[in-house]
């Protein structure tokens, strides 16, 4: 039997053969001073910035780079020799990769998805946190048959696993018409081997951007994916010396290799598993990375997970489509008396989906009723928000917009699979009970489709929106006792922690003051944890003693003081998963906020992933500060620094998102009508000269503000 | 935490800590081994290469350039060898007597008494492997039973030991061909102390063989007795926390250390403790409590079975009095200085002792009844909490330094932590069977993967003639670095507690691969499987390897090293693990040199019988190199 780590060896020798001829060839057609990058990371090559520390920007500093990499591939007999070969494999795998990309931007024509972008990878943090993505798995290689693929695949799939594919099990999934992409979460990554510099660049990036993990420090690289990225590699046979390299270099990561192949194959425990039933290996492969499953059992007929929340179901595989901006609909969870309500019970009112003849469109209202001892009327929105989740992890069924703005699209797939209005209920009825099952003791829920019961209906729901609204606007700062902290991130940027209040949610978006009250309800000893705030120090920056104490203990000492209400002095920190970062723009004493679905440049000269890799991991960089969408039409924006006034820019979707609040703010605050037209966007102005011009014009109140530093 | 930030204890601080304590003798008169090592000076060359006889009265006998015969005309070779015998006998007879002492106190056990099976599985399994009838019986007739039979092992008339079937078959075989495999236990002592009587046996190569004979009558005899006893009263040892070092003496404290070898004792000493009236009793004199502490491999029993700390090894139990803040010593069998007598008059420490194998002039002697065991200790610790008035905090300085450790790896936790990571999938694994639990294959993968190179027992003492404690940790620290997984037991288990190797945390200062399957697993990467006596354990343990891998077990890449050995023990051992095939490194020389022919015996000559030998080297650096090869060696010849 030929040895496990000669077999690394040999490999690694073959993956640096190719490199080394993609340099030499790129080399000769684009010169050494040709630029070379990945498309829009902030993180140059990740596996060499990682590995290290290399900034490389041109064909030439790849070549350079590259000598230095040569020296990874150890041959030294032994598991750290086979650990730095496998980084050195991944290096020289990024090597063949980043010379396609030096020709240009998308060297796959879309065929495949390649190199992954920073935006997708912080889009991944709170579904990684939330456990709701329980981990990666890397396929590669050619299934037993076409349908094998399609199952493992979709085995993954709605166990939540989040899936990389290599190889010829994309082409199997393709004829056999998967949908496949980023946002159902199966990626297909590329056709050969070393395209999996992708998916390690994109862990790599991940360290860097939640854990905070420096560039070189091996170490530190190794605690961060052997502990938070919970990947782990399934490869067919057969599977090649060179296969077998870039298995080393997942195992050095703390993942799993799992195969078939048991020529020259050398099992060891829980790192390198030879299971010869390929039918069983997505069982043996969670089981080898401990990856436990958050399962709830939801009785319909379509598959039900995470996964396929970024389905999208389109207009001609529409079978019905329940459109709220032209039929009145809405949603709505209600609170009741426990008699008056019998736990389970699902009524639909109203034509069922096979009683509508097929692409019509229609309205839809349904309501959660709900009851419970622990349960408050301040839960209701919060169980409210997220049945766009719960009713988007079914398959084939698509939900967008809240309250009554929602649309629900079911799928000609999911209607022949039999999916029918009752299951919408088995859907929104499970999670309610396992997501709150401390509060929620029996739950009932009801569909309406008549278009008398929905006019009636919404205009119901519309007072309680009103009341709840009225009711949110008394929450402020000022008024209750107590903030809430939010350490969800901390499985995956351990030194992070967000400060919750009313005024300023969590800078993902996804946890207000009030998600946080509730979940802390729901769980005392979870993650969000009461903050008193009761020695203020001072108010206008927004820092109390008690904040600071619960702060140095959340983070683990690593922060010792936190000011709510400034940028410059002291931030708030981020995870890296924040929808929006905030910068300085010095020639107009302003900031500029950009969102991370936002691919351009700003005015500051630098894109969302470069200013994000300026701040996350828990660290604080003053004049930068992470935050979530609906921080900046808050009063507490930046309040230290002179608040909203001081915005000069914003891409034009967030700008439009946030203009009808924002706007209030500033008029509150300033007196300013229409504060938005005001300020620049990518239409307007990309650089500070012309966004200048624009804010004079304008007459900005920035301008005639305090310089911030 | 990075290797950086580890901090663990160095050998220099443990020698400053030695020294400051030296000071504090001097200041209170006192004489510790130091100042004897010197006055010892020259030892005396002919004792030192075993060619002085004193077996009759017509010597002592020393050869010389102009003497290369003894009166009776025995040379070099014949005295050398009979020195060897003997003191492999009595290493024998030492820990089989001990073993003795647990049949005794097995054959006394009872629901009500002081003495209670802890750990039925065990005894059941014992009794199966013995043909005792246990079905439907009450445990403690069975529990007798089998004490009875272990008993009967000491003076069998006929036919070898019974714990010898555990061994591979390949091993039978040999041992019955070689005429090694061990008679009575009694018998291969008594034996050995004929042979080596004036007029008897003056051929080196069969004084050897029967050493390995009488090494294998304690290995697979009374070591094993002892350790499998033990484990039927105390309960066999699970993995626990502890620490370890001079500092885990408590200022504020009744501190009692408890020493010696015989776990009978000291358990009942550690119950006492625990008793809430005495911890009342503590209180009432103005103590926080009471600290019960262990030295020796006394220590490593109650350490792996309570988790009780462990203040030091051999060449720490002057130091442990010298702190001031012992109120109490009690000890009970073997490696006790007679020095700590003087030494404790000097403080206000008792000095105990309890057996009558070890009486010591100038110590309190209190024999230890198996009957009324537990009232003594009671009794033992209401005097050392009174003792701790009398305390003078003028003499004392207790060290800061300890570190802490994971102890208590018997084979059976070694096997469940492997089950841990043993997929439940049917995968395959060694040899393209399946992988199953309760196996070592998930850890003989490991090795023939390359990940781990192989497993070295680390054993034995602390001997004055090297740095203390240097040895043990130069070299663990080297395996570590070099992905060689450490199993150990007594002495050398102390110092791998006092330098923190034994810690979870230390996986920080190993190889990759030893770092990630300690990570994967939820081990430290040194592995305490008990006292000296438990190197029967570590026997099975090779056997197990061996049998689960399809091997025979000298070619399996496991060895021993002894590199600070010191007692006769410890040549009894080095010769039981030869005879199992193992090799052996050691750091001191065994006194021998003299004969060119017995070196080249025990070094050479055994592994044409048992397919193992010695590989001698004083220098740590060196003998580390030699381990290293040679599991190189064994790999390269598995071709793995």
């Amino acid at each position: 039997m030929k040895k496990l780590f000669d077999r690394v060896f040999d490999g690694a020798d073959e993956m640096y053969a190719l490199a080394e001829k993609s340099i030499a060839e790129a080399m000769d057609e684009l010169g050494a001073d040709a630029p070379l990058a990945m498309p829009n990371t902030a993180y140059y090559l990740a596996n060499f910035l990682s590995y290290t520390k290399r900034q490389v920007t041109t064909v030439g500093g790849l070549a350079e780079a590259f000598e230095e990499a040569k020296a990874w591939n150890t041959r030294e007999d032994n598991t750290s020799g086979v650990f730095k070969t496998g980084f050195g494999v991944f290096m020289a795998a990024e090597a063949i990769e980043a010379c396609k990309y030096a020709r240009g931007a998308d060297p796959y024509e879309g065929n495949y998805h390649g190199h992954l972008s920073d935006a997708e990878v912080r889009e991944l943090g709170v579904p990684l946190v939330t456990n709701d993505i329980p981990g990666f798995v890397v396929i590669y290689g050619r299934a037993p048959s076409d349908e094998e693929a399609v199952d493992i695949i979709k085995g993954y799939q709605t166990r939540g696993i989040f899936v990389f594919l290599l190889g010829e099990i994309i082409e199997q999934a393709r004829r056999r018409e998967l949908n496949m992409g980023f946002p159902v979460r199966v990626v297909a990554v590329g056709p050969d081997i070393w395209q999996v510099a992708h998916i390690i660049s994109f862990v790599n990036r991940a360290a860097m951007i939640f854990g905070a993990v420096q560039p070189g420090d091996r170490w530190e690289l190794d605690e961060y994916t052997f502990w938070r990225i919970h990947a782990f590699v399934n490869v067919y046979e057969p599977v090649s010396d060179l296969v077998v390299s870039c298995g080393a270099g997942a195992i050095a990561m703390g993942f799993p290799v799992i195969t078939d192949d048991e020529n020259d194959m050398w099992p060891v425990p829980k790192t390198l598993l030879i299971q010869k039933d390929t039918r069983r290996f997505i069982e043996t492969s969670l089981e080898a990375r401990d990856i436990k499953l958050k399962i709830t059992n939801v009785d319909i007929p379509v598959a039900f997970a995470s996964a396929f929340e970024g389905e999208i179901v389109r207009k001609p595989d529409t079978r019905v489509d329940y459109d709220g901006s032209r039929f009145d609909s809405f949603e709505l969870v209600r609170t009741l008396e426990a008699h008056e309500i019998e736990d389970h019970r699902i009524e639909v009112f109203g034509p069922d989906i096979d009683e509508t003849p097929e692409g019509e469109k229609l309205g839809i209202g349904f309501i959660a009723e709900v009851a419970g001892k622990n349960m408050q009327k301040d839960f209701e929105p919060v169980f409210e928000r997220n049945f766009h989740y719960f009713v988007n992890c079914a398959e084939g069924v698509m939900h967008t917009g809240q309250r009554d703005i929602i649309r629900v699209r079911v799928s000609k797939a999911a209607f022949d699979a039999g999916f029918r209005l009752k299951h919408l209920g088995e859907i929104l009825y499970a999670k309610i009970m396992s997501e709150y099952d401390t509060v929620v003791d029996k739950c009932q829920v009801k569909i309406y489709t008549k278009p008398d019961d929905l006019k009636r209906l919404r205009a119901e729901a519309n007072e309680v929106y009103d009341t709840r609204d009225a009711r949110l606007k008394t929450l402020t700062d000022e008024s209750v006792e107590v903030f809430y902290n939010c350490i969800l991130c901390q499985s995956f940027s351990p030194s992070h922690v967000c400060i919750v209040t009313p005024e300023r949610l969590g800078l993902c978006g996804a946890v207000s003051w009030l998600d946080a009250k509730a979940t802390n309800q729901l769980n005392p000893q979870g993650p969000c944890q009461v903050v008193t705030k009761e020695r203020v120090i001072d108010p206008e920056i927004g820092i109390w003693e008690d904040v600071n104490e619960n702060v140095v203990a959340s983070s683990h000492g690593n922060l010792e003081s936190v000011s709510l209400y400034s940028i410059m002095v002291d931030p708030m920190t981020s995870c890296g998963c924040f929808e929006c970062i905030c910068g300085i723009e010095p020639f107009s004493n302003g900031v500029v906020i950009v969102n991370r679905e936002h691919v351009g440049i700003t005015p500051l000269g630098m894109t969302f992933p470069e200013m994000a890799s300026m701040t996350g991991g828990g660290v604080q960089t003053p004049g930068f500060m992470g935050h979530g969408k609906h921080f900046i039409a808050s009063r507490k924006f930046m309040k230290a620094e002179g608040g909203s006034a001081r915005i000069v820019w914003m891409p034009k979707a967030l700008k439009d998102l946030v203009a009808g609040k924002l706007n209030a703010t500033a008029k509150e605050l300033y007196g300013i009508e229409n504060f938005t037209d005001l300020i620049g966007d990518e239409t307007i102005a990309e650089d500070p000269e012309k966004l200048m011009e624009f804010l004079a014009e304008k007459g900005h109140p920035a301008l005639e503000m305090e310089p911030m530093f | 935490m990075r290797k950086e930030e580890l901090n663990f204890t160095t050998v220099e601080q443990l020698e400053a800590d030695t020294e400051k304590l030296r000071g504090m003798a001097a200041g209170a008169g006192a004489e510790t081994w130091q100042e004897r090592k010197e006055k010892q000076q020259p030892q005396c060359k002919f004792g030192e290469e075993g060619i002085c006889c004193r077996i009759c009265s017509m010597g002592p006998c020393r050869i010389t350039p102009k003497a290369d015969r003894g009166i009776c005309g025995a040379d070099a070779h014949t005295i050398a060898g009979r020195h060897y015998l003997r003191m492999a006998a009595a290493g024998s007879a030492a820990h089989s007597d001990h073993a003795r002492e647990m049949a005794h106190a097995l054959l006394k056990s009872s629901p009500d008494g002081q003495f209670r099976i802890r750990d039925e599985a065990k005894l059941m399994r014992i009794a199966a492997e013995w043909g005792i009838e246990a079905e439907g019986r009450d445990i403690y007739d069975v529990a007798h039973d089998v004490a009875l039979h272990g008993l009967n092992e000491f003076g069998k008339p006929f036919g070898t030991l019974d714990y010898i079937r555990r061994a591979t078959d390949e091993r039978q075989e040999l041992w019955d061909r070689e005429e090694i495999a061990p008679r009575a236990i009694d018998r291969e002592v008594s034996t050995s102390l004929h042979m080596t009587h004036m007029g008897n046996t003056a051929d080196a190569p069969t004084l050897v063989r029967q050493s390995l004979r009488v090494g294998m009558a304690d290995g697979w005899g009374g070591s094993m007795i002892g350790t499998d006893f033990s484990d039927i009263l105390f309960g066999t040892p699970t993995a626990r926390a502890t620490e370890g070092n001079l500092g885990v003496l408590e200022q504020d404290m009744v501190n009692i250390v408890v020493h010696g070898h015989d776990p009978a004792f000291s358990e009942m000493m550690v119950l006492a403790a625990e008793l809430p009236e005495l911890q009342e009793r503590a209180k009432s004199v103005g103590a926080k409590g009471i600290n019960m502490t262990g030295l020796c491999c006394t220590a490593n029993e109650v350490a792996m079975r309570h988790g009780v700390r462990m203040v030091g090894n051999f060449l720490q139990q002057e130091n442990a009095v010298l702190t001031g803040a012992v109120e109490m010593m009690c000890v009970d069998i073997q490696c006790i200085f007679p020095a700590l007598a003087p030494l404790t008059d000097c403080f206000h420490t008792l000095f105990v002792t309890s057996s009558p194998v070890a009486r010591i002039p100038g110590s309190i002697y209190v024999k230890f009844e198996t009957e009324t065991a537990f009232e003594q200790a009671k009794k033992l610790v209401e005097e050392a909490v009174d003792n701790y008035k009398n305390r003078d905090p003028q003499k004392v300085f207790i060290p800061e330094h300890k570190e802490e450790a994971a102890v208590g790896y018997p084979c059976e936790q070694i096997i469940s932590e492997l089950d841990d990571v043993t997929s439940s999938h049917e995968v395959l694994t060694v040899n393209g069977g399946a992988q199953e639990r309760g196996s070592y294959k998930p850890a003989i993968d490991a090795i023939r993967a390359g990940v781990l190179r192989g497993a070295v027992a680390m054993v034995g003492c602390n001997n004055p003639k090297v740095r203390p404690d240097y040895s043990h940790i130069d070299i663990m620290k080297t395996l570590m670095e070099h992905d060689i997984l450490v199993v150990t037991t007594g002495c050398a288990a102390q110092a791998a507690a006092k330098s923190g190797l034994m810690s979870k945390e230390a996986k920080e200062l190993c190889g990759d691969g030893l770092r990630r399957v300690c990570t994967l697993v939820g081990i430290p990467p040194i592995l305490h499987m008990g006292a000296c006596v438990d190197i029967s354990r570590m026997m099975l343990l090779a056997t197990g390897i061996a049998k689960d891998w399809g091997v025979g077990i000298t070619k399996i890449p496991v060895v021993g090293c002894a590199p600070e050995w010191m007692s006769e023990k410890a040549v009894a051992i080095a010769n039981y693990v030869v005879a199992t095939g193992l090799d052996v490194y050691l750091g001191i020389k065994p006194q021998v040199h003299g004969s060119e022919q017995m070196v080249n015996l025990i070094t050479e000559g055994t592994r044409e019988i048992s397919g193992a030998g010695y590989t001698i080297s004083t220098d740590p650096d060196e003998l580390v190199k030699a381990i290293i090869e040679g599991i190189e060696a064994k790999r390269k010849l598995l071709d793995i």
